[in-house]
């Protein structure tokens, strides 16, 4: 049996929504199959008042062993450092959050917010809101660069906004199941596993991305998102068309571009008008190329490429 | 039939430039803001002017500047149906030819 006990700081609550929508494992089979033991959680918690206050006082103190501390949503440090915007069970988030974490055996953070601090920390991020480790691409966050959980572990960071269920419970399942140890993370914190391969690993317009042939509108039935809809597949570390949302789709393969929500700079541009959904160019070239490619090699690939398209990567491919 | 179509507008715009149709070839948008307002241009254009679409996209019928940019490398030709594929242009084109919304 693990206890876990899931908070939320400055957050939508669309990580939340998210985990419980998971459906292999689900929420409930994480308690019955996976003797996951939810100490407390905002929207499945059932104590209230005084007695969640108990429950987390009694966690730091270790009278209950707090095995997963997940949290969610930026660590709100406003105003001046004191945190105080964020008040939760009598005192300032923050403070729950740097007890709970030293107490815990691993923490986890979970969606942008948490990880890197998403859109609250955007500029002015008039909260001071940070990450658990990090704010944005840079170390240090809330708890500090050198911050290592009792497993020995730094905060698992599963990013997205929101994460994916199963980038959640799959990770929880594995501290639950004594594989804890077998989490291996990348430089952000997060688990390689998922975010080793790219957006663009699956995405079923990759041929499109080769032959350089773009959608230039949303929803269109051919075409690749990169070259003028902003789609950051080729530069963004998730699996989102390995492990499909729903179980069915993802947003490339319905003709929706890749926001690079699993980045740490995500929102990119600090979301100034006309830099969302488009691709921003330098001279007609693309500022930003996949990953590991420079531009005259991106250049001659074009030249390459536009030579040898076949006809068929011009015509309507999906039929769905 | 629309591979006639296409190829008369080819061939027209063609003899246009062989013409010597003068067409803004400069300032080349540096950044996706001024490339935008390009676009917005050619919008507010009639949709039949064809000429007036030429002018404000820069059409060349030959390859342009020191990289030598042709519609052949650029991210709208499509290279079977010798078209450009950019919905504000929308023309059938060859792939020596260049104009200013050229992109890779
Ligand atoms: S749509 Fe995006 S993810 Fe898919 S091939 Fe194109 S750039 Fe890659
Ligand atoms: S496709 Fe991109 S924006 Fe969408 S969830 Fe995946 S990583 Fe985030
Ligand atoms: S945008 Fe210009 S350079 Fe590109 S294919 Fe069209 S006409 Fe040619």
């Amino acid at each position: 049996m693990a206890n876990l006990l899931w908070l939320q700081g400055g957050a939508c609550s669309g990580n939340t929504m998210s985990f419980l929508n998971a459906e292999e494992p689900s929420a409930c089979d994480l308690v019955t199959d996976f003797g996951i033991n939810v100490l407390w959680h905002p929207s499945l918690g059932v104590e209230l008042g005084d007695n969640v206050k108990k429950i987390l006082l009694d966690c730091i103190s270790g009278k209950i062993a707090l095995d997963i501390f997940v949290f969610e949503g930026t660590v709100v440090t406003a105003p001046n450092g004191t945190g105080e915007w964020n008040r939760f069970a009598g005192r300032a988030m923050q403070d729950w959050v740097r007890e709970l974490s030293k107490a815990a055996t691993y923490v986890v953070a979970v969606g942008d917010c948490a990880t890197w601090g998403g859109i609250p920390a955007t500029a002015p991020n008039p909260s001071e809101s940070r990450g658990m480790q990090f704010l944005k691409r840079e170390k240090g966050g809330f708890l500090g660069d050198g911050f290592k959980s009792k497993s020995g572990l730094p905060v698992v960071n599963i990013p997205g906004c929101p994460a994916h269920p199963d980038w959640i419970t799959q990770i929880v399942v594995a501290i639950a199941t004594g594989r804890g140890a077998d989490i291996a993370v990348d430089e952000f914190h997060r688990p390689k596993t998922f975010f080793q391969s790219f957006t663009q690993t699956g995405c079923t317009r990759n041929m499109h991305f080769a032959y350089k042939v773009s959608a230039t509108e949303f929803g269109q039935r051919k075409g690749c998102l990169f070259y003028d809809l902003g789609c950051r597949g080729p530069m963004t570390h998730s699996p989102c068309n390995r492990i499909l949302w729903n179980r069915q789709s993802s947003k490339t393969r319905a003709g929706m571009p890749c926001l690079g929500c699993t980045e740490p700079e995500f929102p990119f541009f600090d979301l100034a008008p006309g830099t969302v959904f488009k691709t921003q160019t330098v001279m007609g070239v693309p500022k930003d190329l996949p990953l590991g490619v420079d531009k005259k090699g991106y250049i001659a690939l074009t030249g390459a490429a536009k030579n040898a398209a076949p006809a068929w990567a011009e015509q309507d491919l999906f039929v769905v | 039939m629309q591979n006639d179509q296409e190829n008369a507008l080819r061939n027209r715009i063609a003899k246009m430039m062989a013409d010597g149709l003068q067409t803004q070839t400069e300032p080349f948008p540096e950044t996706d803001r001024e490339f935008g307002q390009l676009l917005a241009e050619l919008r507010d254009l009639p949709a039949e002017d064809l000429k007036a679409r030429l002018v404000v996209s820069g059409f060349v019928d030959k390859p342009y500047g020191p990289d030598q940019m042709r519609c052949q490398e650029c991210m709208y030709y499509l290279v079977h149906r010798k078209w450009c594929d950019l919905p504000e242009l929308a023309v059938p084109v060859e792939p020596d030819w260049w104009c200013r919304l050229w992109r890779i």
